[in-house]
């Protein structure tokens, strides 16, 4: 049976999908069945968990199979596999998207705009991050990477906002320059590698774990290290890891490359954004782990000071721009970009600690960003309005409202006993170590990155200040607005993602005993190999 | 020269490879005079039906040549060459012939069988310049395509449709001039209009001249006409937006193809396997950059899908000439795979296209609201667009990624920078592309329209649609049939 969980886990939606669609338009089975599905995968992680073991390193429950295998005469073989794999990377993402996607089934549940299309598309985002966090294939993740725009894009500009075709259309944008500059390197990684065990001709295959192994660099190559080709003087290697870099860095979303994602989320309707922030950004880090530091660890070795630098910018930048947002949804948006950058700063150290906490943070962020989306998701059903300088005093009218968003911020801004804490400090003590240990990057970029934690705690402390305490007062344009507190259906969504904020912030065992088999030897590889393709390239 | 006996002798050999031509010629005569011997009400009800089975006969024709060719014959003196390229590329417009019958189906009624016989000579033309192995043939095979195009492009017996003939008349004309002038500097070089012979390929290898750089330039001017590449592109959005929409699908397709092939030829001839002074990729590349990223740019610009579908056409151009700039046997190969998946992507937007025309759909604006009143056909309108854009999981995608890595392979290979640049930016401009690639889709789901359209008539319509994308997604993710066939093919002179 659990040779196949992980299809089962991609498939299901889609079967799903089907349903609704042949459904009769007009009845409300589009979300049972959304959620339905949503459980059952829910299930299958159960399932998941008791298979993989977790004292083991490497990809576990895999599955493969023949996809494409083409004789290309001079060239040998090309193979695409339906390959999908968990390990200590992906597991913790797989959980966080089948938790989150419950957790947004029910946070759509009162769609009206054509309920059918809406819930079809969710089904089909649902399969394709599932798959994306699952394949182990080159070309597999980038047809799941690529298939998540579509539904995103008619998720964003169908049931967005007033400025929803401009905010769809910009995402769409950037979303497929980056994964065009991606497309680049796939297409160069599959003509300079071949399989490890070929015998005779040469097969280019697209796994992931052949083009890993650098024994597999066909010389002669534009990749080969050995023949050392450059273009307007910089290394063609050091080239593909800037292109893939940039093209995952649109996805996390790093400043400069940032500007999409706050017009994405405040134009997107709750449940978009949730799994916008929740799970769409966390693509960018995985991608950085996977794909970008794996394959080419001698330019990440050279170039990990620039990384970490653009991390730094991305928490300072992002806190400051969250500061000076007026609309609660962009101050989150923001707040996403900031946390981001410690994901960024992680990886960059490439110290056990630190990639762990890198992970660390992609989980807890993710659970984080989707209680600060339903929270502001739930203020804004209720008034249609947005604003912070339109609130004071909420504490008294939404008792319960209030306490769910102390929890959110505080969860969010880093205070122990909190996921987030647990994450950051990891983070900062890969940064911290990283110059003793590998000399990557200096310890300055800890030291100026612990600058976006006070100001993580400024803008929200501010907010708090600014909307909850005081006397009650709501500047309303429309007048007969009731701000009922919390209800049953909002405290399911909200009380699992406090409890389990709270549980990876005091036990973080729960989640390390995943990460850390994967953080060690994800360390040990990108510096090892590193190593040794540096010496190739000066002997 | 030849004798009388020995000329007979050629054509008796000749003619039995010559069978799918032959077919078309016979199907030209019938629907002529079925214009003539059918009376109105016969001819509306079964004109339609009998370019079908006609076309399908010329289909079946190419199929069983493709069975039996495996390497180059010469035929008719050497004035065609019967290869295995040939033969594919006339499988892709047999194909396309039929679906043009088949997107015409119950519509433009008048003369519909002056139509269809137009139609049909077009289709011979581009038979015999894929064939070609000589300039006169050349001249005269695009001559072939070109007049039955000027005539369909007047199909919708408007105003503007005459002005829109009449353009691509007076374009035409003066680009076969041009070429016609380069034909004969290039016969005062070499002696021979047989450029596929050892005399043209001693004579161009002792004579690298400027004066044989003007002479190359002023044919490829003729060719790049028909690919409707850029400098020569300026006539397509005009003929596009007049002809009738199953013609504009059979002029972005056929002709383009045609000359595409006919220009790889060409290309081989004067390459002399790489030992060209002249570096004639160089050319080719910059051709190509151009005319992506002319065609992209110009096409963000539109606001008639027919016109936008026109830029699209010349950047689809460029793509495929990318394929053809390397010359070797994969990069080509996958130019004929890319070549097939953009027909079959072409027909299903010119389907919906049509179709949405005669439900008095003209403009983008007017599509605003379509994805809900007809959801089928706005989705498979989608997928189309979709697979000219090459994102997955369409073969669009597919094609793209393999026209790539080839001129990867090539880079490789030489080290050349120019190759590189063609790759960064031939991929980029797929961005720009699916900005206005999805101008109709952002029309028809994201904008509520005020009009409402009824979705009756369109299950024919919606059934072709839907085999066209079932083909497209079938292709990507089952290639290895195709590229087996395409395997087959050689590229030799």
């Amino acid at each position: 049976m659990h040779e196949y969980l992980l299809s089962l886990l991609i498939f299901l939606p889609l079967i799903g999908a089907l349903i609704v669609l042949v459904l009769p338009a007009g009845t409300f089975y589009g979300r049972s069945i959304a959620l339905l599905i949503a459980l059952l995968q829910g299930l299958v992680f159960i399932f998941i968990l008791a298979a993989y073991d977790t004292s083991l390193t490497g990809l576990q429950l895999a599955e493969r199979a023949r996809w494409i295998s083409l004789a290309m005469g001079t060239w040998g073989e090309v193979r695409a596999d339906y390959f999908v794999a968990l390990d200590g990377l992906s597991l913790p993402l797989v959980g966080l998207s089948v938790f989150i996607f419950i957790i947004a089934t029910i946070s759509s549940w009162k769609v009206e705009k054509s309920r059918k299309g809406y819930f079809a598309l969710l089904l089909v985002l649902n399969a394709a991050v599932m798959g994306t966090f699952c394949a182990q294939d080159f070309l597999l993740f980038y047809l799941f990477f690529e298939f998540m725009l579509l539904p995103m894009f008619f998720l964003i500009g169908i049931w967005g906002g007033a400025r929803r075709e401009y905010a769809s259309i910009k995402f769409f944008l950037y979303t497929l320059l980056g994964s065009i500059l991606i497309l680049i390197v796939m297409i160069a990684l599959l003509l300079s590698t071949k399989s490890s065990n070929d015998t005779g001709t040469v097969v280019h295959s697209f796994s992931i774990t052949d083009m890993t192994n650098s024994a597999n660099i066909l010389s002669q190559s534009v990749l080969d290290p050995q023949r050392g080709l450059e273009l307007f003087g910089i290394s063609v290697r050091v080239w593909a890891f800037i292109f893939l870099f940039i093209g995952f860095g649109i996805k996390l979303p790093m400043v400069p490359l940032h500007t999409w994602l706050p017009d994405a989320h405040v134009e997107a309707p709750t449940a978009i954004s949730v799994l916008l922030a929740a799970l769409l950004l966390k693509i960018g880090g995985y991608g950085l782990l996977r794909i970008t530091y794996p394959l080419f660890p001698d330019a990440a070795m050279q170039l990990s000071w620039l990384v970490a630098l653009f991390g730094v910018i991305s928490i300072i930048y992002g806190a400051l721009a969250a500061m000076a947002s007026k609309d609660l949804k962009r101050l989150i948006a923001y707040s996403s970009v900031s946390h981001m950058g410690f994901v960024l700063l992680g990886v960059a150290s490439v110290t056990t600690e630190g990639a762990a906490g890198a992970v660390y943070q992609m989980v807890s962020h993710g659970v984080i960003s989707a209680m600060l989306f339903l929270l502001v998701g739930v203020l804004y059903d209720r008034t249609h309005d947005r604003m912070i300088e339109n609130y004071s005093g909420l504490s008294s009218k939404m008792p319960v409202y209030f306490s769910y968003t102390l929890l959110a911020f505080f969860a969010s801004l880093g205070l122990p006993g909190f996921s987030g804490f647990m994450a950051e400090v990891m983070v900062f003590l890969g940064a911290f170590k990283s110059n003793g240990v590998n000399g990557l990057i200096h310890e300055s970029f800890a030291i100026v990155a612990t600058l976006g934690l006070v100001l993580g705690a400024a803008y929200y402390l501010w907010t708090l200040q600014r909307m909850f305490f005081g006397k009650y007062h709501f500047k309303s344009s429309t007048e007969n607005t009731s701000l009922v507190d919390l209800d049953q259906r909002e405290i399911l969504m909200l009380l699992p993602l406090a409890l389990i904020t709270i549980a990876f912030g005091i036990f973080p065992q729960l989640l390390l005993n995943f990460i850390n088999p994967f953080a060690d030897s994800f360390t040990e590889t990108v510096l090892q190999t590193g190593k040794a393709i540096q010496a190739i390239i000066r002997p | 020269m030849l004798g009388t006996n020995e000329k007979l002798e050629w054509i008796q050999l000749s003619l039995k490879y010559f069978l799918p031509e032959l077919v078309l010629v016979g199907a030209f005569l019938i629907l002529l005079l079925s214009s003539l011997v059918l009376n109105k009400g016969h001819q509306k009800k079964s004109i339609d039906w009998i370019a079908l089975l006609l076309l399908m006969a010329t289909l079946m024709a190419s199929v069983i040549s493709w069975n039996q060719t495996t390497a180059n014959i010469p035929l008719f003196s050497g004035m065609l060459t019967q290869s295995t390229f040939a033969v594919y590329l006339k499988l892709l417009f047999d194909v396309a012939g039929v679906l043009t019958v088949l997107l015409s189906w119950k519509a433009y009624e008048y003369r519909k069988a002056e139509y269809y016989a137009l139609v049909t000579c077009a289709l011979l033309g581009a038979h015999v310049l894929v064939m070609s192995s000589n300039l006169i043939m050349v001249f005269l095979a695009i001559e072939l395509i070109s007049l039955p195009s000027y005539l369909l492009t007047a199909f919708v017996f408007s105003k503007k449709s005459m002005e829109g003939a009449l353009k691509y008349f007076l374009f035409g004309s003066v680009a076969s001039a041009i070429m016609l002038y380069g034909m004969s500097l290039l016969y005062g070089i070499t002696h021979t209009f047989d450029f596929t012979s050892e005399v043209f390929a001693k004579a161009i290898y002792y004579q690298q001249t400027p004066f044989f750089f003007i002479s190359v330039c002023l044919i490829l001017a003729g060719l790049l006409f028909k690919i409707a590449s850029t400098p020569m592109h300026p006539w397509a959005p005009d003929v596009y937006e007049a002809a009738p929409s199953p013609i504009v699908a059979f002029f972005s397709v056929v002709p383009k193809l045609a000359g595409i092939g006919i220009l790889v030829l060409f290309c081989l001839a004067i390459d002399l396997k790489g030992n060209s002074s002249i570096r004639w990729y160089i050319v080719l590349s910059l051709i190509a950059i151009l005319t992506l990223s002319i065609g992209n740019f110009a096409a963000l610009l539109q606001k008639n899908p027919k016109r936008m579908m026109a830029y699209s056409s010349i950047a689809q151009a460029g793509i495929l000439l990318i394929g053809a700039i390397t010359l070797t046997n994969q990069g080509l190969q996958f130019m004929l795979f890319y070549a097939t998946v953009f027909l079959l992507a072409n027909y299903l937007v010119f389907l919906y296209i049509g179709h949405f025309e005669r439900k008095s759909i003209v403009d983008m604006e007017s599509y605003a609201g379509i994805g809900k009143s007809n959801a089928a056909s706005s989705i498979l309108l989608l997928v189309g667009l979709i697979s000219l854009t090459g994102l997955p999981p369409t073969a669009g995608f597919l094609a793209k990624v393999f026209v790539f890595s080839s001129l990867w392979n090539s880079y490789e290979i030489s080290g050349q920078g120019l190759y590189l640049v063609v790759f960064v930016v031939g991929l980029l401009n797929t961005v720009v592309s699916l900005f206005f690639y999805l101008k109709i889709p952002y029309q028809s789901f994201l904008k509520n329209g005020s009009n409402t359209v009824p979705s009756e008539n369109s299950w024919g319509v919606n059934l072709l649609g839907f085999l066209l994308v079932i083909t497209l997604l079938g292709l990507f993710f089952l290639p290895s049939g195709l590229m087996g066939w395409l395997n087959r093919i050689t590229f030799a002179l």
